[in-house]
């Protein structure tokens, strides 16, 4: 499945306004998706559609809130997307488990790292932290940190 | 009463016996197959083919704690994994002994800094340590002198290990 | 634990803990395991026992001091991790690397990633039973080290890229040393296959024991040689050519079922594919500098970037967000092991707790690097 297919399949979830095309040569992904909290299932199954696997769940912690990047990749071409959903303090995104077997683990250890919950997770226990543990280490508020910026300071918006 | 003293005689008899029995543990080391991280490779090439610990009696890794009289602290310990080897070395019958290899067992290594939230920096803080060896990771020639200053320190001074024959192999060819 | 999990089905359920201590687990993975008589219902492998915080630490470390990091993630194949985190950081400072740095570059990464996977042969082979072939294996690699030692001074944890180019020069005897090993390790595979591929024991040990197919594979975001031995011929150095591999012309060995004796079988050709790759590289070595001029401190422009390697393991990437100072603003690592690890919650069920052993070792995972 090509690129093409994945814009088709992601066209019908998202508006295409939220679809920014991006310099693979420069940064290495080919498209970015600016997603909401909701929309987070839907451009999964869509991906999922397109022969996708996914690559990473990560987050990045800003001064008005972090952010969850999700990326999938296809093995037949070259097909990064980078999906961004921005979040408020305290908000919870919907579990991409059902979709994604890989997604299980992610979401776990974003959630030890970040302290954001996915709803509709079968087993959101601590993956990488003693089963105790009681912070979120990668927020920029905990340890040290060199910056703690907002997202219009990085990405200029 | 003076039937319960030990006679001096004994005593000494005994110490016999037991510098023996130091100079057999020195000379047969069973270490723990056990690896945390990065030098955990550098543990299994010392007892691979080229550097071969089975010369120093100490090749016969045991992956029970119950068998083995020698733990390697080899590498990073997680604050995860920190209660687990203290269990271990519990577990470990006595005469038992230490060796903390690699910067991370000995310090925290690269990975001790400033706010830094996963990790013990230290095997020292949990468990007693008797000879550590620096590297990141050691050499397996740097494991295998600590293994030698161990022997050393078990049998109480290097001339005492009369069982390190290699040593006076040396001796004889100057 | 998830209350369901600890849930008894029948009279002869019980609970089978593994590890982290465990001689088969390759270092300090913990496998909690439900079975049901010798088969195994449920598998929950718990990692974490390794985490030491690398993406934490990057964030106030500067871009040239989390450089040891990188080759302490994965530490069997570090310069390849070394090489993906230099190459990151320059594509993103746009900083042009000298042609002969490149193809020392290459010529390292692939000596590395030869000595990860004979490790990785040993120790999956002593796994099931057989030594011999464990001491074979290290006495090969134990010359690929000495060949890596000579030019970057360290056995193991390298950091030998630098931004920019390499560290040091490689001279001709680095060259001779490596075309005799070459000659060498090809003048072994017979010894290999003699020992161990044509071995009935471990033929029956391997083959038809945990299959991973490409839907499997892909669903739980498996890359590496558990999805080529899917039949899937996915490998970032065809996929997304970076460095200089577009230019080198090698295979990419794939199997047919995804057993573990396909995992095996992919592994080794992979071998001979980099043993053609360094030939290749060694031939149409430029002269020339080793080390383009970069400043004291990289400073990337903001924005947020992606790029990954092939790593021993699998796709190896990191996505890294700058904010245009000297420090990263966050920097993920995308390691190959952690959903190659994750498919044994999938793949366990059903099989002897025997097999797990062998299923474990062909999957190749390397725990601090799947906890970081």
């Amino acid at each position: 499945m090509s690129l093409e297919d994945l814009k088709e399949e992601l066209s019908k979830v998202v508006e295409p306004g939220d679809m920014v095309p991006r310099d693979y040569e420069k940064d290495g992904c080919l498209l970015e998706i600016k997603a909401r909290a909701d929309q987070v299932e839907a451009v999964a199954k869509a991906a999922r559609e397109a022969d996708c696997f996914l690559e990473s769940i990560t987050g990045v912690d800003f001064t008005n809130g972090p952010q969850i990047i999700y990326q999938f990749n296809s093995c037949t071409s070259i097909s990064r997307v980078l999906v961004r959903v921005q979040l408020s303090r305290g908000e919870s995104v919907v579990s991409i488990g059902s979709i994604y077997d890989a997604a299980l683990w992610y979401e776990r250890e974003v959630f030890e790292l970040f302290g954001i919950r996915f709803d509709n997770h079968p087993d959101l226990r601590r993956l990488l932290l003693p089963e105790d543990a009681d912070f979120y280490p990668l927020l920029k508020d905990y340890g040290k940190v060199h910056a703690f910026r907002s997202t219009e300071e990085i990405y200029g918006e | 009463m003076a039937e319960k003293e030990i006679a001096p005689g004994a005593r000494v008899q005994l110490a016999v016996v037991e510098e023996v029995l130091n100079l057999c543990r020195a000379n047969s080391l069973w270490p723990m197959t056990f690896g945390l991280a990065c030098c955990a490779i550098e543990m299994m090439a010392a007892g691979a083919s080229r550097f071969d610990l089975d010369r120093f009696g100490a090749g016969v890794f045991r992956p029970s704690p119950r068998q083995s009289d020698l733990m390697i602290v080899a590498g990073t310990i997680a604050k995860k994994m920190a209660p687990t080897i203290v269990t271990l070395w519990e577990q470990m019958p006595a005469p038992k002994w230490c060796i903390a290899m690699g910067n991370c067992a000995i310090s925290g290594g690269p990975f001790e800094y400033d706010g830094q939230y996963a990790i013990v920096p230290g095997a020292d803080l949990i468990v007693p340590v008797d000879v550590y060896v620096p590297g990141c990771p050691p050499r397996p020639e740097g494991l295998i002198q600590g293994f030698l200053a161990l022997e050393d320190l078990i049998t109480k001074g290097e001339k005492r290990n009369v069982l390190r024959r290699f040593k006076r192999r040396i001796v004889k060819g100057r | 634990m998830a209350n369901e999990f600890l849930e008894p089905i029948t009279e002869q359920t019980f609970f089978l803990n593994m590890g982290p201590q465990h001689p088969s687990t390759h270092g300090v993975l913990r496998l909690f395991l439900k079975l049901d008589g010798e088969y195994i219902v449920e598998a929950d492998p718990i990692i974490g026992y390794g985490h030491r915080g690398h993406e934490k630490m990057a964030e106030s470390h500067l871009y040239e001091q989390f450089l040891p990091n990188t080759s302490r993630m994965d530490y069997l194949a570090g310069l390849i991790l070394n090489h993906g985190y230099v190459a990151a950081v320059e594509k993103m400072a746009g900083i042009e690397v000298p042609p002969r740095a490149e193809y020392i570059r290459v010529i390292c990464a692939e000596l590395n990633r030869i000595s990860s996977h004979l490790l990785w042969f040993g120790t999956f082979v002593m796994d099931l039973g057989g030594f011999t072939p464990f001491l074979y294996c290290f006495d090969d690699r134990e010359n690929i080290l000495d060949i890596l030692d000579r030019v970057s001074g360290s056995r193991l944890t390298y950091s030998y890229c630098r931004f920019g180019g390499v560290a040091r020069d490689v001279d001709d005897e680095f060259i001779t040393a490596t075309q005799q090993f070459i000659e060498r390790l090809r003048s072994r595979w017979d010894d290999y296959h003699n020992l161990v591929t044509k071995n009935v024991i471990f033929i029956h040990r391997a083959k038809d024991v945990g299959v991973i197919n490409r839907e499997l594979a892909l669903r739980f975001g498996c890359t590496g040689p558990i999805l080529r031995a899917a039949g899937v011929p996915y490998d970032i150095r065809k996929a997304e050519p970076y460095s200089i591999y577009s230019e080198l012309d090698f295979e990419i060995p794939t199997g047919s079922k995804g057993d573990a004796l396909d995992r095996y079988l992919v592994r080794l050709q992979e071998m001979e594919q980099s043993l053609r790759i360094i030939e290749q590289a060694l031939e149409r070595l430029p002269d020339g500098a080793i080390k383009a001029a970069v400043p004291h401190k990289v400073r990337p422009p903001r924005g947020d970037y992606y790029f990954a390697v092939e790593s021993a393991r699998g796709a190896m990437g990191y996505y890294i967000v700058s904010d245009g100072t000297s420090y990263p603003y966050r920097l993920k690592a995308r390691v190959p092991s952690y959903g190659n690890l994750q498919v044994l919650t999938e793949v366990l069920p059903g099989t002897l707790v025997a097999d797990t052993i062998s299923i474990l070792g062909s999957i190749d995972i390397v725990v601090p690097e799947v906890d970081r």
